[in-house]
């Protein structure tokens, strides 16, 4: 038996991480886990009041707490009726872009930037780059200055508040925030092209669907009463749900999302790319300059976009701060009477769409449903750096895995407690998949399903392999040819585990029998086959998340009758494994 | 590497990770900090960290699963000194309200469902006294600046850090604010330990209480004053329970004691 364990570094575990499991030469496991244990901050705030809810719930982070503010404010304007005067909207706007100096800085040159440069972090960075650190810990140091004026501090301030502002900044505080942002603006056209420039690798690469709010108006912007797509789908605030389809996975108190059974991501590349074209003057230079097909399949540009974004939001603030300066008087806190409501505010978080659903029932909160930008990317995460780990193990190079995987999770910004490195690789035990056949019959005695053509010798293992265990009564079987007939004979059951039985050509000598998601399958072009994506298509995410296949290296798919001596081996060995 | 520099170790359970990025968030003193002692982990900050032997060891956040409890002891069996910063560490934060065990697992199901969890036991809350001896206090929600550079700098220097044993309402008549509960607001200022320098009600909002209870609260006169405001006796349990995690029931108790 073999067993190599890719070293780790010492911290792997933290509060979250992500790992890969080898077998042979086939990637059979992705996992993107969360290892924080649950706050059930959604129902904290039950039996709460509004206002007690507002300064709850953005608890949840730190590290976006404002957005978390902005996103629950407008979700309970939304279900209280309550409209504010254009001077507060605007300060929240001023606000929000605080958030994303602090948050983007911090990310691009703090914990992305040291990888590409060659530092395990940016102290150690600051011997050979100085200025740049110096200069960006000012630049982030202004994003918390306006969160802390506007705020009233720079974490979980309280002075947001349903209606209003329980204090406004003074006029001096708002100019000096306007000269300061034009003062930084040389050091942030630096920081844009040095981002935009920089070597990404091609690895991984593919498509995804991209989801961000549209601002309206055909303006760039952080949030929006619609979700836009990139594949042009809209969804108004409240059916938010047809998006995101959260579901729990039971490797993470993180719970994941996915559209039509597909991942998605959102976050500053999905915003650039859903709504990049909108933005005018200096950004929209620096995007028409730039921006190209890798950034639709690249999940590294992430840190391009969050550049980009910099530069956006340095523009925004003294238009922001010119408009704000308009209204002279203060608005009181707006009042409210309505008792009963159901409301959604969507917002742009630094790290993607974030949602919050708060139901009023009798003047106390009775629902509330947050979905955060990491649940929403933790899908897409899991499938760049499984893409990523195959190519890299095709090609030989198995001992880049790790730091491959890293760069794309920190591309993604999940937040920063699992930025740090945390990637960890590991070779599975040989004839892995009976373990793992063992831990997918807890969940509930499988449905197989038998694919294959059985005039291509090797490739009729997997019908034989269904026919000889519909010899035995108490296992559902199903074969390709009935599913052609009548797609719905396995669409009621959402609760098993489906297999599917086939041959899979993992490179690998014949015979050999690996136990893989049928995500896996559909990701890799050389393992798929043309009946898997018509199924997948009829799935739910649930199912497909739940579905599996058991391949067996073939030795000769060449037309003819015959199986091998080594598949035929293998298909015994499955036989005995699934009878006992 | 210099060794005469402590050795300090920065951790995080479940939380926000606030007060983590609090201190990444001293952009000016930043450098300093990183200079004055030997940082050997803080996973926000680098990726080469080393478990070892410490001086210090600050913990933000709260205890939420088998795995964080073996995680801390772990700390603590490294660490000469164990310090709780934050409201989740200090007091379990907001999530440690739950405190009738059966009201926390129909939550877990509510939130989660029937999907049985493969990588970690989930626990009750609590904040980290609950499992190890911890010798310093930093509440705070996140922690504040100033509070935290104060004891920083006297901790590096070897001296014991300064208790901050007043409430809020300190820091608010420093800072000459009208007193919100004459004007009819519910203020927790009179319960709440100082820090944040009466933040909330400088800005003409109550205090919320987020820097978790002060030592010696009259929480009596605070509850009957609210009362006689005229405000509901349940909502004063509640927005004195919102940040005052696991602490509240010794709170209550005393309610019950002083009963007039």
């Amino acid at each position: 038996m073999k067993r190599i364990s890719v070293d780790h570094l010492a911290r792997v575990e933290g509060n979250g991480g992500i790992s890969a499991t080898i077998d042979g030469n086939t990637i059979t496991e992705v996992k993107f886990t969360i290892n924080e244990g649950p706050r059930l901050i959604e129902r904290l705030t039950v039996g709460r009041t509004p206002e007690e809810d507002v300064s709850m719930s953005p608890r949840i982070c730190a590290i976006c707490s404002i957005s978390h503010k902005n996103a629950v404010i407008r979700a309970m304007e939304n279900a209280l009726s309550v409209k504010v005067p254009p001077k507060v909207t605007l300060l929240r706007e001023l606000m929000h872009m605080g958030e994303m100096i602090e948050s983007h800085s911090l990310h691009v040159y703090y914990l992305a930037l040291p990888d590409y440069v060659g530092f395990p972090n940016a102290i150690a960075m600051a011997s050979k780059y100085k200025l740049e650190v110096e200069i960006a810990l000012e630049m982030k140091n202004f994003g918390n200055h306006i969160m802390k004026v506007i705020g009233g501090r720079y974490i979980h301030g309280e002075n947001p508040v349903i209606g209003g502002f329980g204090k406004f900044p003074t006029q001096e505080e708002l100019a000096w925030i306007k000269s300061r942002a034009i003062q930084f603006m040389p050091f942030v056209f630096k920081t844009v092209n040095l981002f935009c420039e920089l070597d990404y690798p091609d690895c991984p690469e593919d498509e995804t669907v991209y989801a961000c709010c549209d601002p309206g108006d055909d303006k760039y912007g952080y949030w929006g009463d619609e979700i836009l797509l990139s594949t042009g789908e809209k969804f108004y605030r409240d059916d938010y749900k047809g998006l995101t389809n959260e579901f729990v996975v039971s490797h993470s108190y993180a719970k994941h999302s996915r559209y039509k059974g597909k991942p998605y991501s959102v976050g500053a590349l999905a915003r650039v790319n859903v709504i990049g074209e909108r933005l005018k003057k200096e950004s929209g230079k620096i995007y028409k300059k730039y921006f190209n097909n890798r950034w639709k399949r690249n999940p590294l540009f992430h840190n391009a976009a969050q550049a980009l974004e910099i530069l956006y939001s340095f523009e925004r603030i003294p238009e922001l701060v010119d408009e704000i300066l308009q209204y002279k008087e203060d608005p009181p806190i707006v009042k409210y009477n309505k008792k009963e409501g159901i409301g959604t505010g969507l917002v742009e978080a630094p790290r993607g769409l974030l949602i919050h659903h708060h139901e009023i029932k009798e003047g106390l909160v009775h629902h509330v449903d947050i979905i955060t930008p990491t649940a929403q990317n933790a899908e897409d995460i899991e499938r760049y750096c499984y893409i990523a780990a195959q190519k890299f193990l095709d090609e030989g190079k198995e001992d880049q895995i790790r730091d491959r995987m890293d760069l794309v999770v920190r591309a993604f910004d999940p937040c920063i407690s699992c930025s740090a490195h945390m990637a960890e690789v590991k070779r599975a035990p040989s004839e892995d998949w009976k373990n793992k056949m063992n831990e997918l019959m807890k969940g509930g005695s499988p449905i197989f399903i038998g694919v294959g053509n059985p005039d291509q010798s090797d490739d009729g293992a997997g019908v034989q392999l269904a026919l000889e265990l519909r010899k035995h009564k108490n296992i559902d079987v199903l074969l390709e040819s009935d599913i052609e007939e009548d797609e719905n004979l396995w669409k009621n059951d959402t609760v098993r585990p489906l297999i599917f039985l086939d041959t899979v050509d993992f490179k690998e000598k014949p015979g050999k029998v690996a136990l893989l998601p049928l995500n896996y399958v559909l990701n890799n072009a050389t393992l798929s086959h043309r009946f898997l994506p018509i199924v997948s298509g009829l799935m739910t995410y649930r199912q497909l998340k739940n579905a599996y296949m058991l391949g067996i290296q073939p030795e000769s798919i060449d037309n003819g009758h015959e199986i091998s001596t080594p598949v035929r081996k293998a298909m015994n060995d499955v036989l005995t494994k699934l009878l006992n | 590497m210099n060794n005469n520099k402590p050795k300090i170790g920065i951790y995080e359970l479940t939380g926000c990770a606030g007060d983590a990025l609090l201190i990444l968030d001293c952009e000016n003193e930043l450098l300093d900090i990183f200079q004055a002692a030997d940082i050997q982990s803080f996973l926000m900050a680098k990726s080469d960290n080393i478990d070892g032997d410490l001086d210090v060891a600050l913990v933000e956040g709260s205890v939420t699963t088998e795995r964080e409890i073996e995680e801390l002891k772990d700390i603590r069996n490294r660490a000469k000194i164990v310090v709780a910063i934050g409201l989740c560490a200090t007091v379990g934060g907001l999530q440690a309200r739950f405190t009738d065990p059966k009201e926390w697992k129909e939550n877990l199901k509510k939130v989660y469902g029937d999907v049985e969890m493969t990588h970690t036991k989930a626990v009750r809350s609590k904040p980290i006294d609950a499992y190890i001896n911890v010798d310093f206090y930093l509440p705070g929600c996140p922690i504040s600046k100033d509070q935290f550079l104060n004891f920083f700098t006297r901790l590096v220097g070897g001296s014991p850090p300064e208790k901050y044993p007043h409430p809020v309402c300190v820091s608010c008549k420093y800072n000459e604010n009208d007193c919100l509960l004459n004007r009819g607001l519910p203020c927790l200022g009179p319960l709440t330990a100082d820090g944040c320098g009466s933040v909330c009600i400088n800005h003409n909002l109550p205090c919320v209480g987020c820097w978790g209870p002060v030592e010696g609260a009259n929480l009596t006169s605070e509850f009957y004053l609210l009362k006689d405001k005229g405000f509901d006796a349940e909502y004063i349990k509640k927005i004195i329970a919102n940040y005052s995690g696991t602490k509240i029931t010794t709170f209550f108790d005393q309610l019950k004691k002083e009963k007039p």
